[in-house]
C-alpha cells in the first residue's frame, strides 16, 4: 500500500507541474474589473432677452424691455408710413436638432384701440412689416401682410444643434399700409407682438 | 547481466507481497526509500467583489439645463472592490474611456461636444493611487507597482469632469452617455 500511495503522489506532482503551461494559470495571473460610467444630456433650448444691434437702426427709438419702439410711425406731413428697421439679437442655444418658429400675433401693426381699426375710406388701418430671422445656418422670413388681423407663423427646421445669436430684423417699408402705398394712417397707437420659439421638431 | 538484476529487484519492491521475497533475496532486514513531496503556490491576483452597489457610476443629468454647459457639481459615489488580493509583487493599472454620446454619433457641430472627459483613480493598493485621465496625451500614473503580496480594498473614484474640447462647448443632447473604467491587477516579475 505504501508503494501505491507513493506512486499516486508522484503522479499528482507531475500534474501540478504541468499546469503553468495551461490557460488557467495565465488567467489567474491577473484580474480585471470594469465599471460603467453613465449619464445623459436632456434636450434643451435657451433664449435670452433681446438686445438691439447698434448698427442699422432706422427710425427706431430703442428697445424698452421687450418692446421695440418706433420713433415716428407716420410722416407728420402726409401721415404715410415712414420706413423703420432694427435688428434684435437673442443669445440662444439648442443642443439638439430643432425648429425655429417666428410668430406674429396680429399679422401686422394694428391699432391697439379696436375702434380705430374700422376701415375708413381713404385711410389705412394697419401696417405690414417683414421679420427676417437668421439662426445658425438657416434663415427664415415672416411677412406680416396686415391684410387680415390674425396670427401668422413662419417655421424653419434646423438639422443640428446650434449655439449663438438668433438675429431678428424688423423692417417696415416706406409708405406700407393695408390699403395702398402711402395711404395715410388712422391716428392711434399701433402694435404687434412677435414671438420667437426654439422648439423640438 | 548484473544491471538487469538490480532493475528487476526495484520493481518487486513496489509490488507489495513480492517485496518480501526480494528482501529475502538480498538478505537485508531494513530498507529505506526517500520520497520527495513538492507543491507550489501560483502567483495570482483576484479582483475582489464590488461592495458599494452595482458596477456603474451613475452621473445622471450632465448639464446645467439653464445654460446647456456641463454641470460643475458632477459626482458619483466611489466604488469599493473588497477582498482583492495578489499573492506576489503586483501592478495595478487603471484605464478609462471618455463619456461619449451613444446616439449622437456624428461629429458635433461648432460650439458642441459629444463627449466628457474625467479622471479615474484607484486607491488603497499602492501608496500612490493609480490615475487615468481620459483625453490626456499621456497617463504616466496609470500603472503603479506594489512590491509585496497584498490583500485589501480598492476604492475607485471618478472626478474632474470636463467637456471634451473645452469648457465653452456644450454637450449635445443624448439620453445615453457611456464610459468605462477598468481596473487590472496583475502579477509582476
Amino acid at each position: 500500500m505504501a508503494a501505491g500511495r507513493a506512486t499516486l503522489s508522484l503522479a499528482l506532482t507531475a500534474l501540478a507541474l504541468a499546469v503553468p503551461a495551461g490557460s488557467a494559470w495565465a488567467q489567474a495571473a491577473s484580474a480585471k474589473q470594469d465599471f460603467a460610467v453613465s449619464g445623459n444630456t436632456p434636450a434643451v433650448c435657451t433664449l435670452q432677452r433681446g438686445r438691439i444691434q447698434a448698427g442699422g437702426l432706422v427710425n427706431i427709438a430703442g428697445l424698452d424691455g421687450d418692446t421695440l419702439r418706433i420713433e415716428n410711425l407716420a410722416d407728420r406731413q402726409t401721415l404715410a408710413t415712414r420706413a423703420a428697421s432694427a435688428t434684435i439679437s437673442f443669445a440662444a442655444m439648442c443642443n439638439f436638432p430643432h425648429q425655429v418658429r417666428i410668430e406674429s400675433q396680429n399679422n401686422g401693426l394694428w391699432p391697439t384701440d379696436a375702434r380705430q381699426a374700422i376701415a375708413v375710406p381713404g385711410f389705412a388701418t394697419a401696417v405690414p412689416y417683414r421679420a427676417s430671422l437668421a439662426w445658425g445656418a438657416v434663415n427664415g422670413t415672416l411677412d406680416a401682410q396686415a391684410n387680415v388681423r390674425r396670427q401668422a407663423t413662419s417655421l424653419t427646421t434646423v438639422a443640428d444643434p446650434v449655439v449663438g445669436d438668433v438675429l431678428v430684423r424688423i423692417e417696415i417699408a416706406q409708405g406700407a399700409s393695408n390699403t395702398q402705398v402711402n395711404a395715410p394712417l388712422v391716428a392711434g397707437t399701433y402694435d404687434d407682438t412677435v414671438r420667437i420659439f426654439l422648439e423640438p421638431r | 547481466m548484473r544491471k538487469l538484476t538490480a532493475m528487476f529487484s526495484l520493481v518487486l519492491a513496489l509490488g507489495g507481497a513480492a517485496a518480501a521475497q526480494a528482501q529475502e533475496a538480498t538478505g537485508s532486514t531494513t530498507d529505506t526509500k526517500s520520497l520527495s513531496v513538492t507543491g507550489n503556490v501560483p502567483a495570482m491576483c483576484a479582483g475582489g467583489t464590488i461592495t458599494s452597489g452595482a458596477g456603474t457610476f451613475p452621473l445622471g443629468v450632465l448639464i446645467d439645463t439653464t445654460t446647456g454647459l456641463l454641470r460643475t457639481d458632477l459626482a458619483a459615489p466611489d466604488k469599493v472592490l473588497a477582498g482583492s488580493f495578489c499573492s506576489t509583487r503586483s501592478t495595478i493599472t487603471i484605464g478609462a474611456t471618455a463619456l461619449a454620446a451613444q446616439n449622437f454619433t456624428s461629429t458635433a457641430p461648432s460650439g458642441f461636444s459629444r463627449s466628457v472627459d474625467y479622471t479615474a483613480t484607484a486607491q488603497g493598493w499602492t501608496v500612490t493611487p493609480a490615475a487615468y485621465t481620459t483625453g490626456a496625451a499621456a497617463n504616466a500614473a496609470a500603472t503603479q507597482t506594489r512590491a509585496s503580496a497584498f490583500s485589501g480594498d480598492i476604492t475607485v473614484h471618478i472626478g474632474d469632469f470636463a467637456t471634451t474640447g473645452g469648457a465653452a462647448l456644450r454637450p449635445v443632447a443624448d439620453n445615453s452617455y457611456l464610459g468605462t473604467v477598468t481596473i487590472t491587477l496583475a502579477t509582476a516579475n
